[in-house]
Formats: structure tokens, sequence, C-alpha cells
């Protein structure tokens, strides 16, 4: 290991050549080139070896046949123009607000948003490349792909029409484009779930990534609001609030996600009389959204109490009571402050979502587990397996960059008590 | 304007904070307490607008007697602003928007009307120009300058200031005192905790010693600080001019 040096007496690595600059990145000293030498050299090894594999032995026909099933699980195929509708919706809405976050001025850097800044450019590059090839390697049929690249050109044709036109709207439209979001959500469950004029598509019948996205929105969504009432009852001053949102949140912390699935698939089914009893998907629903609101209250605890004393004090002091305070002053800093380990919590839940298949739902992991025992695919578990990793990494990925780029967006200077 | 007697406050561990501090301050009047620190002078006006709760004696503030009523105590504070030692700006908000969110929140105000006063306020205290900015990218004598017109925004009859100065750098202490000066020129009722002799000299009506939780003696300007009665206020007198 090199010596953690100063590149102060060094050139600015930005004002090389490129050859150079590689060079003093990556070998500034001897040592540490050799290291760079051994680890690209790992790398290289490394992708010789999965390459070789998914190009040689691997046998995608697996994934060619099970394409729709991994995505949508048994979701009956005639109301299927469903799902896609609502994934050119959700493209739309992402290629909209991916746009508007572009364009919209940064309290971090002087200049407005740019267009195209070269994240951006790189991004659009590989979703054209994803929609265009992989649909294509994976041999899907000719109206599947038609339908890919359609989803693709509607993200960045909104993507480049909200950066072009976003920043000169006016403030309250902008407003009322950030409702846009629940509603579509609200949108997405009738066209998955049916009813009002559609036909009903029952929960058991999801699956897949479907399933998976599902489960986890939903549960992000309403645990958020649980967590911040949480740790507000775990601050009150009336000790059986106090208490009773402690002892709620140490109960669900000390038990392992597992078993508080399977008390809400068994107990919940003995205790409740079958007419009101909810589906199994919807039981495990909230037995995630209960277990995510526990973990999240401790986040928003940790950002309360990073918000000094006096400001709650000045605000109660201009004459708000103390539910104005806590809502325009208190809340929206101590958030701020707890977003990054929320955001962590909300990738572990994500991945928490894989229990299901443990009590028998067919989300993304539990429909791959049912392909592996297909005979027909038997010895396919490795491509099967990978894909799922890049699916759930995406997912996770996608949520990382955009509570890092939120994060920039909330002034980091605007946190109390660091002027 | 406001009537305090006999108020006596323990803190959660005991600590005897307030003996009996007893003071009435008349409308349009601008009083200065003054006192060594831990003699419970913050302690005592942060009870005037119930930021502090106490177990005996009474305080009267425009008519209102202080009570555990919630609606009562939002009334109150309605009516009193304060500034901190602190500042306490809210960080998340435009300088702006530190100054509309109260009148529009409790007071349900229009907000262009309220924008107009707010920026008519940041005018007078010398800080238009800053209205977009974000508290921290003010100084510490502007940041102030804000709070001062923070409170003024809720046109209170009263405006409680808690060391106002003491936590500015020198060169900025005396661009806060001018504001407060030239607001002590428009007969607003005043309260203000200070060590700033001069100010004291300059603005007050009254100057009030306090020690060890109850006041010791209370006199004009004048005659506080050149015949004092009381051997406390001569020994603080000595200690800090």
């Amino acid at each position: 290991m090199g010596t953690p040096s100063f590149p102060a007496k060094r050139l600015p690595v930005a004002a090389l050549l490129p050859l150079k600059r590689l060079r003093a990145q990556l070998a500034p000293t001897v040592a540490d080139g050799l290291l760079s030498l051994g680890l690209l050299a790992l790398i290289a090894w490394a992708a010789v070896q999965l390459g070789g594999w998914a190009i040689g032995r691997a046998d995608w026909a697996v994934l060619q046949l099970n394409s729709m099933l991994l995505l949508v699980g048994r979701y009956p195929l005639a109301e299927q123009w469903r799902l896609w509708l609502l994934g050119a919706l959700l493209a739309a809405q992402a290629g909209l607000s991916w746009g508007l976050l572009r364009a919209w001025p940064r309290a971090d850097r002087r200049e407005q948003g740019q267009l195209w800044p070269r994240h951006d450019r790189i991004a659009a590059v590989l979703i054209t490349l994803l929609a265009l090839l992989l649909p294509a390697a994976l041999g899907l049929a000719g109206a599947l792909q038609g339908r890919w690249w359609l989803l693709a050109a509607v993200l960045l044709a909104l993507r480049w029409a909200a950066g072009r036109w976003g920043p000169g709207l006016h403030r309250r439209t902008l407003k009322l484009l950030g409702l846009l979001w629940p509603l579509l959500y609200l949108l997405g469950f009738w066209l998955i779930g049916g009813g009002l004029g559609l036909a009903a598509v029952a929960p058991g019948e999801w699956g897949g990534l479907l399933l998976t996205l599902v489960m986890a929105s939903f549960a992000m969504a309403l645990s958020f609001p649980l967590g911040v009432l949480l740790a507000l009852g775990r601050r009150s001053n009336l000790p059986l609030l106090r208490w009773g949102s402690v002892a709620y949140i140490e109960f669900i912390r000390g038990a392992p996600l597992i078993t508080l699935l399977f008390i809400g698939q068994n107990i919940l089914g003995f205790l409740l009389p079958a007419s009101i009893s909810p589906d199994r998907v919807w039981r495990a629903a909230w037995v995630l959204t209960l277990f995510a609101a526990a973990y999240l209250a401790e986040a928003v605890r940790s950002g309360l109490a990073a918000v000094p004393r006096g400001q709650l004090e000045a605000a109660r002091s201009l004459g708000l009571n103390q539910a104005q305070a806590l809502v325009t002053v208190v809340i929206p800093q101590a958030l701020r402050v707890a977003l990054p380990t929320m955001v962590g919590q909300f990738i572990a839940l994500v991945q928490d979502t894989t229990l299901l298949s443990l009590i028998g739902l067919l989300d993304l992991l539990g429909m791959a587990r049912g392909i592996m025992a297909n005979p027909e695919f038997l010895g396919h578990s490795s491509e099967l397996y990978l894909v799922l990793a890049v699916l759930y990494w995406s997912c996770c990925a996608a949520l990382g960059l955009g509570s890092r780029a939120l994060e920039r967006r909330l002034d980091p200077r605007s946190l109390a008590g660091r002027p | 304007m406001i009537r305090a007697e006999g108020v006596e406050k323990w803190y959660p561990n005991g600590f005897h904070a307030l003996r009996g501090a007893s003071l009435t301050v008349n409308r349009g009047e601008v009083v200065v307490i003054m006192g060594p620190s831990g003699s419970g002078k913050s302690t005592f006006i942060r009870t005037f607008n119930a930021l502090e709760d106490f177990q005996k004696g009474s305080i009267t503030v425009d008519g209102l007697a202080l009570s555990n009523d919630v609606r009562q105590i939002d009334a109150i504070r309605r009516e009193v602003g304060m500034v901190f030692q602190q500042f306490n700006l809210f960080p998340h908000l435009s300088v702006l928007e530190n100054l509309t969110l109260a009148p529009v929140l409790v007071r349900k105000r229009p907000r262009a009307e309220v924008e107009l006063q707010a920026m008519a306020l940041l005018e007078r205290v010398g800080i238009a120009e800053q209205a977009e900015k974000f508290p921290g990218q003010l100084s510490g004598g502007q940041q102030q300058r804000v709070a001062i017109a923070r409170a003024l925004c809720m046109e209170p009859r009263i405006l409680l200031f808690d060391e106002p100065t003491s936590s500015l750098d020198p060169e900025m202490v005396r661009e806060v005192l001018d504001v407060i000066q030239a607001l002590a020129a428009e007969a607003i009722t005043m309260v203000v905790v200070t060590h700033e002799v001069r100010f004291a000299r300059q603005v007050a009506h009254r100057v009030v010693l306090m020690d060890e939780g109850v006041v010791v003696e209370q006199a004009d300007p004048e005659s506080f600080f050149t015949a004092p009665r009381h051997e406390r206020t001569q020994r603080f007198l000595e200690q800090i001019l």
C-alpha cells in the first residue's frame, strides 16, 4: 500500500494529458503501480471468465422462455396490456422527473442545471443500448422487443422535453407535477388489481418482479409516515405514547422478519374470520410495512435528535403550535439528516422481499426457484441467479442514485448548527 | 404590559433558578436586565413567553395570565416576539420565508401581503438584498438582524431579547445594537438581557440587576451606573466597568 500521499506537490490530475493522467491516477508510486496492475489483472481475469461462460456455456433459453414469468408471474395473458401501459406511464413519469431534476437550479451549485450533463449522456446511451440489444440478445419475439423499445423511447423523449421546457414552468405547476407520483401509484394499483370496470386480477396471480416491486413500494410508501409518527411518539411527553412506541419499535427490531411473516400468515388467519381476513399477499405486505416502520422510526429519531432545541423554541415563540412547528420546522430538517439512513433501510427492504418466497409467495426469487424446479430447465440456476442479482442490484442502485441526487439538492449548508 | 410576581422555578435536576423574581414592565418601556452569568436572567425572560415553566408566583402578559392552558400560551406567544442568543433562524428556509412563515401560518394573512411587509422590514434592518439567500450564507450580525425582522413580522406588542449580541464577533455587535436602538425609539415594549453597558445607558428606560434568581435592584440608567444603592450592584459594576 502506498503511503497516503497528499497530491499538493503534484500537478492537479485534471491538468495532465489522458495517458499521463491515467498514470498519475493508477501508479503515482511503484508500489501503487504494482497494486493497480495486480487489481487490473484480477478484474480482466474475472471478466474473461464471466464473458466466456455467458457466451459459451450459459444457455439463455431459460430466460428467453421465462422472461414474462420472471417479470409478472402468472398474471393473466389477456390482461398483460395493463402492465405494459403502466410500464409506459412509469417510464414517462421517470423521464419527466429526471428532466425536471436536471433543469432545476441547484442550491449547492452556482450555475443553472445543464440540459445533458456528462452522466446523463452516459445514462441515455446505456438505456438505448440496453433497450436495443438486450431483448434481441435474449431472442424475444418481435412484438415484445418493440414494446421495450417504446418504453425506452418514451423515457428519453420525456427526459429531453422536461429538461428543455421544465425551467420555464411556473413554480405552482411544478408542485402539481410532484403530485403525479402518488396519483400514478394509485392508478398503478388499479391497473394491476383491476376493479372499477377492469377485470379483477387477484393478488395471488401477481408474481415475479411485479410482486416484488408492489410489495417493496407499498411497504416504503406506508412505513414512511408510520416511522415518522413512531419516532415522534418515542420523543413525546406523554408517557403512554412514549412507552407504546418504544415497546413497538424494540419488539419489532428484536424479532427476525421471517418469524413475523409466519406470524402474519398463520396467526392472523386464525384470529380473524375468513371474511375480513386480508389476502395472503396483503397480509405479507402489511407485515413488511410494520417491520420497516420500526427501523425507519429509529432513523428518523436520529434525525430529530440532530435538530437543535432552539429551532423548536424559535418556532413556538413565533406563535406556531406544536404540530405546525414540527411539520414546518423540525421534521424537514430531521428528514434531511436521516435521508441516507432511511434510503439504506429502503434498500434493505427491497432485499427483504426475497423472504416472501419462503412463505410461498411467488416474488422474483420465488418465481426463479419455481423455474429452477422445472425439470426442463434443470442445471440452469446460474443464469437465473445472475439475472436476479442484476435485477435486485438495479432496483437498489436506482434508490441509491435517487437519494444522492436528492441529498445534493437539499442544500448541505441548510443544516442547523452548521453555518 | 408584563407583571411578574414572586416567580420561582426549579429545573428538573433540582436547581433553584428563580427564587421569587418580580418585575413590572410598562407599555412602551425599554427594560435592560443585567447580572452575572447563572443569575437567572435568561430563565426569567424565557418564562414571559412560556418557553420555561415555573412552579410558584404569577406572570401576566398583556392582560393574560400565564397558565398551563395551551391556547392561552399560544395567544401570548403571538403577541410576544423573541430574539435568541443563537439567532435560531430556520436554516432550511430562505431569509424571506423565515419572515413570512409565522404570519401566513398563524395569523392566516395572505402571502403576497406578508411578503411586502417582510421586504419592508428587511429593508429597515438593512438586508433586503439578501432576501432570497439562506441563513447559512449570512454573517452572524446579518443573521441576528434577520431574526429581529422575523420577530417584528408578527407585529408583536412586546419584544424579548435574550443576550442578542453575546455570540457575535465584536465588529458585528454595533450593527445589531443599532437596529434594536432604532426600535426602542418607536415605543415598542422591550425587555433586553445584555452585557452591553453603553447600550443600556443610551437606550434603557430602566436597568435591572438580577442575582441568584431575584431582582436585586432596578433604577434609571443614570443612577444605576453612577449611584447604585445595593452592595451587590456595586460589586457587579466594578467587575464589568
